[in-house]
């Protein structure tokens, strides 16, 4: 593979040892998790002098862990925006409404380890001084709903969540609230609608969630795979955590590799590795020797990359903020020379237009829009003048709306056509109308 | 004091306002559809976008930097932001659709996007005319369509309830009607459902949208959306005029618009007045004109050989004072009126006086349980707090029955109410002696031993003062003609039209529909100066000039003090 010089910021990837989905047998149950050092890290935190919630806050920002969500914000600066304790109640929510086309990392999470999510957690309410933490989880996920209910009382049975726990004055409670199927609810704000019982429509920020939040009171949202990594960072220290992968935007990270690989799974590497190592080592290369067409690198929002945009790129967001996409949630969506963008696209825009709260006028009639068009043009019935009123819509939604979803319909319109012009343009018709517009594709 | 340029223009704020709000204080239009005042604010509608920058800070000195020329650099933000939801800050700097071809591309793109699903079935939509999707469209909106799909489609006749239809496809999802229930009603009956382009707002399942303020979801919804089962296809909005006035289902006097096509009252809607109703109008006050359209007597009656009989207004002046010529003032007994205006209760309590009457006493119309502590009320009439200033009381039932019983009350004159429909007195009882009537109505019960019968002027054509539960004095005003000629009153429907020069010519006037009544502040002059006390005034406003003048629980209480929207008695200084 051509790598134009440039080197994988994952360092010795292929001996690296799993730290979220280590290969234990049995890791989900409390018994095999304890056996393997867990909950030691939340003991040594709660009761060792070396930790108050100020260090625990500081340890997290020096590991310069980013969110796992999608948007890569650094979480210890995340915490750090939670006012000062009064008498007011205040709140975390894990979110695990993971729902987005190319994403299904945390699910692993949850069905391998998820008390490693819970020990992150537990460590967060220390930090953030929060007595009760709502994990959010997509309600299809119902089988590990299930499970991680049974963990979880075997946890309260043991004092390790609720009143004093392991025999200190922090108590915290773990509610796990099951989501109704809607992809906006891992929008952080609607996410907290949804908690609260009502209709989730994201909410207008300011004010931010840590000002006011879920019931109105401090808040701070967190993904799961985000606090997973929490335990691991207490227990080697922030700087471990940020020598690993990409040192802008270091530590593990699940990969959820998808589409025309021979291999496609979830798999934990460093941050930082080359989409090419991904593709063609860890996931076994191209389906039947073909050759690559499109990388999505970070879930369905995320802009495509082309074929040829991929050399010496590294998973990580300024490497991939250089090349015209985002890091997202890592989970890269491969596709071969056989595949129809047009087609493709057709589908993603369905999905937005499908998960579309409805709430912003742009939205809610711009994602439907978008995807009637690109229906007529995947059925032979589009006209050149199409392309150009598909990228005037990506104009008209792109930032004016209350959350990002709009965006994230926007994007992969907006690229796909770009770097793939030609091949919607040999599907359309001529105009009617001639126009003026220079035509030549860009990225 | 902290300062925000807008357009280029300074203006100066106090606290946090919100930037739309301020801006619509200060007669900047900014086009928006889903903010309300009285609403909390989701931005959804996306359509007031603006263009907001802050001078930027040098770390160094703290001081706002300055360019070459002097001037505050302003830093933009990269978004657009809804204007609704903006706190202003001190410095900041705001460019509207007038100055910034962003913020005007914006508005047109938010506009296509609205009317992309949206049926233009604007020649058939009642709100078309007063639409404010239909109006900034036209301002702010984008020339023709580039949508060239089938819209999506939507129930189109939903009855959400007893009184509010729901087209949901003309629904712009601005969740005003949802806010209302949840936020003024408390009744929490409607909701969105659905998804993306497929939402709109209904009632949950098994719930009907019976809130007894249902229907001022209609006023709320900017599109045709809602619209009022009642009044729907009735009359387009060009073709009515909207009068300023008041409700009289009770004591509240909320503020509302009385809308008139062909001199027939077709629509009650709601209209602001912080101190009275809000924004509010409750469903009752809203459906009840068929009292001003419909059993309207034809002119005025005297009894002849036991039967009414259509007369003169001469006649019929002279009838009632040949009946009560021959009998000592202190044997009649006026009953006053909490239907009927200040003035005219003031009048009828001057004629009293001049004849040697005791003061006047008024029925009470209270219905236990009605009242719900917001704008509806027990009492049922709209004006006991004025009868009661003018020293005209409730009347003691008993009493007054013993008195007519002994013989002791040889005539009643009655103001505008109706003795025997109340249960004051039956028939019988008044059968043999004379009984003069001003009334509304021909399902008046009273009629059938009324010996005179003079129709008066309802509070849709009358000129008046009304004194709310909470002491707020109110003008009405004359939202339909009557038969005869008034000048006052002709003046009076010419101001009070929306489009502020109507004319009794106007494609509204309908010869059949004028009732031939009168005001009473018209008729009791005309008694009074035929028994020899003459008791003339050029109109209403000097009437309660004098009143205001005279009387110390309404001291101030002018025309011009009360304006469009009242004044709190007690707030300029009348004693309660």
């Amino acid at each position: 593979m051509a790598t134009n010089g440039a080197q994988s910021k994952a360092g010795d990837w292929r001996n690296y040892k799993r730290v979220l989905l280590p290969p234990i047998r049995d890791l989900h149950r409390l018994e095999v998790y304890e056996a393997h050092g867990g909950y030691q890290t939340l003991r040594e935190v709660l009761t060792s002098d070396r930790w108050d919630p100020k260090s625990v806050i500081e340890e997290v920002k020096k590991s310069k862990l980013r969110g796992r969500g999608g948007a890569g914000f650094p979480t210890g600066l995340k915490w750090s925006f939670m006012p000062p304790v009064d008498d007011r109640p205040r709140f975390l929510c894990c979110n695990g409404d993971e729902s987005e086309p190319g994403t299904f990392k945390d699910r692993q999470l949850m069905e391998f380890n998820p008390h490693q999510i819970f020990e992150g957690i537990l460590i967060a309410c220390y930090a953030m001084s929060v007595r009760t933490c709502y994990l959010y989880v997509r309600g299809e996920f119902a089988r590990w709903i299930e499970h991680m209910e049974r963990e979880l009382e075997k946890l309260y049975a043991k004092g390790y969540v609720g009143q004093n726990i392991m025999g200190t004055d922090f108590s915290a409670d773990i509610v796990i609230h099951k989501g109704a199927g809607a992809y906006i609810c891992g929008e952080e704000s609607s996410l907290m609608e949804s908690v609260e019982g009502k209709r989730a429509y994201p909410r207008i920020k300011p004010p931010f969630p840590a000002q006011r939040g879920l019931w109105g009171y401090p808040t701070t949202i967190n993904n799961v795979e985000t606090l997973a990594n929490v335990p691991l960072i207490l227990h080697n220290g922030g700087e471990w955590f940020a020598s690993i992968g990409a040192p802008n935007h270091p530590g593990p990270v699940l990969y959820g590799i998808s589409g025309h690989v021979n291999r496609p799974g979830v798999y934990e590497y460093p941050t930082g590795m080359l989409i090419t190592d991904l593709i063609y080592e860890v996931a076994g290369g191209i389906r039947g020797g073909k050759k690559l067409k499109a990388v999505i690198p970070g879930g369905s929002s995320t802009p495509p990359l082309r074929a040829d945009m991929i050399d010496g790129v590294t998973m990580d967001a300024e490497s991939l903020r250089e090349t015209g996409s985002m890091m997202g949630t890592a989970g890269l969506l491969v596709l071969d020379e056989d595949t129809d963008m047009v087609s493709w696209l057709r589908r993603v825009a369905h999905f937005y237009a499908h998960e579309s709260c409805g709430q912003c006028t742009p939205c809610r009639e711009g994602t439907g829009w978008l995807e009637n068009i690109l229906t007529r043009i995947d059925e032979g019935e589009g006209r050149l003048r199409d392309l150009d009123l598909l990228l005037d819509l990506c104009d008209q939604m792109e930032g004016r709306t209350v959350c990002a979803l709009a965006d994230a319909a926007a994007w992969p319109v907006r690229y796909t056509i770009l770097r793939f012009r030609e091949e919607f343009e040999a599907r359309c018709k001529p105009s009617l109308i001639p126009t003026g517009i220079d035509l030549t594709p860009t990225s | 004091m902290p300062r925000i340029t807008i357009d280029g223009t300074v203006y100066e704020f106090e606290g946090r306002p919100k930037l739309l709000q301020f801006c619509l204080d200060h007669g900047i239009e900014l086009p928006h559809f889903c903010y309300h005042p009285a609403l909390s604010i989701p931005a959804n509608c996306r359509q007031c976008l603006v263009e907001v920058g802050m001078p930027v800070i040098d770390r160094e000195t703290g001081k706002p930097k300055r360019d070459e020329n002097g001037q505050p650099v302003i830093q933009f933000m990269p978004k657009l932001q809804t204007s609704c939801s903006l706190d202003m800050a001190d410095g900041m700097v705001v460019k509207t659709h007038r100055t910034s071809e962003k913020v005007a591309r914006a508005q047109r793109d938010n506009l296509e996007f609205l009317l992309i699903n949206h049926p233009l079935d604007c020649p058939i939509c009642d709100q078309a005319g007063k639409c404010p999707l239909q109006i900034q469209a036209y301002k702010y909106g984008p020339e023709g369509s580039r949508f060239e799909f089938l819209k999506v489609h939507k129930p189109k006749r939903v009855k959400l309830g007893p009184r509010v239809m729901l087209d949901a496809e003309r629904c712009i999802n601005c969740t005003r009607c949802v806010r209302f229930t949840d936020e003024i009603s408390k009744s929490h009956q409607l909701t969105i459902i659905e998804r993306g382009v497929k939402n709109y707002p209904i009632t949950p399942p098994g719930v009907e949208f019976d809130d007894p303020y249902s229907m001022n979801v209609i006023d709320l919804c900017p599109v045709g959306a809602l619209t009022s089962i009642d009044a729907r296809f009735k009359a387009r909005p060009w073709e009515m005029s909207a009068t300023p006035s008041i409700t009289i289902t009770n004591a509240k006097g909320s503020n509302c618009y009385y809308w008139v096509r062909d001199n027939l009252i077709v629509e009650i809607t709601a209209r602001a007045n912080a101190a009275v109703n809000g924004y509010w109008l409750p469903d009752e006050d809203r459906l009840d004109y068929h009292r001003f359209n419909e059993n309207r007597p034809d002119g005025p009656e005297v009894r002849r050989d036991g039967r009414l009989v259509r007369v003169s207004w001469e006649e019929a002046y002279d009838r009632a004072v040949e009946l009560l010529a021959g009998i000592d003032g202190r044997r009649i007994l006026f009953l006053g009126s909490a239907y009927a205006t200040v003035e005219d209760n003031y009048l009828l309590k001057r004629l009293a006086e001049a004849l040697g009457a005791d003061t006047p006493v008024y029925i009470p119309h209270i219905e236990p349980g009605h009242g719900d502590g917001w704008l509806r009320t027990d009492d049922r009439t709209p004006n006991a707090q004025g009868c009661q200033r003018l020293g005209i009381l409730p009347v003691d039932e008993a009493l007054v029955r013993s008195r007519l019983e002994s013989g002791e009350i040889q005539a009643i004159y009655v103001l505008e109410d109706d003795p025997v429909g109340s249960g004051l007195f039956t028939a019988e009882a008044l059968a043999d002696i004379p009984v003069i009537l001003h009334y509304y109505n021909t399902t008046n019960q009273t009629l059938v031993v009324a010996d005179v019968a003079l129709p008066a002027a309802t509070v849709v054509e009358t000129v008046g003062t009304y004194v709310n539960c909470d002491g707020h004095a109110q003008r009405v005003r004359p939202a339909k003609a009557i038969r005869t000629v008034n000048r006052v009153l002709m003046q009076e429907i010419g101001k009070s039209r929306l489009d502020q020069h109507g004319t009794p010519y106007d494609r509204w006037y309908n010869e059949k529909h004028q009732v031939d009544c009168k005001p009473s502040w018209e008729i009791l002059p005309e008694v009074a100066e035929r028994l020899g006390h003459p008791l003339r005034y050029k109109g209403p406003k000097y009437i309660m000039q004098e009143i205001a003048e005279t009387i110390p629980a309404f001291a101030g209480a002018t025309y011009e003090a009360m304006g469009l929207e009242g004044v709190r008695l007690a707030e300029i200084g009348a004693e309660v």
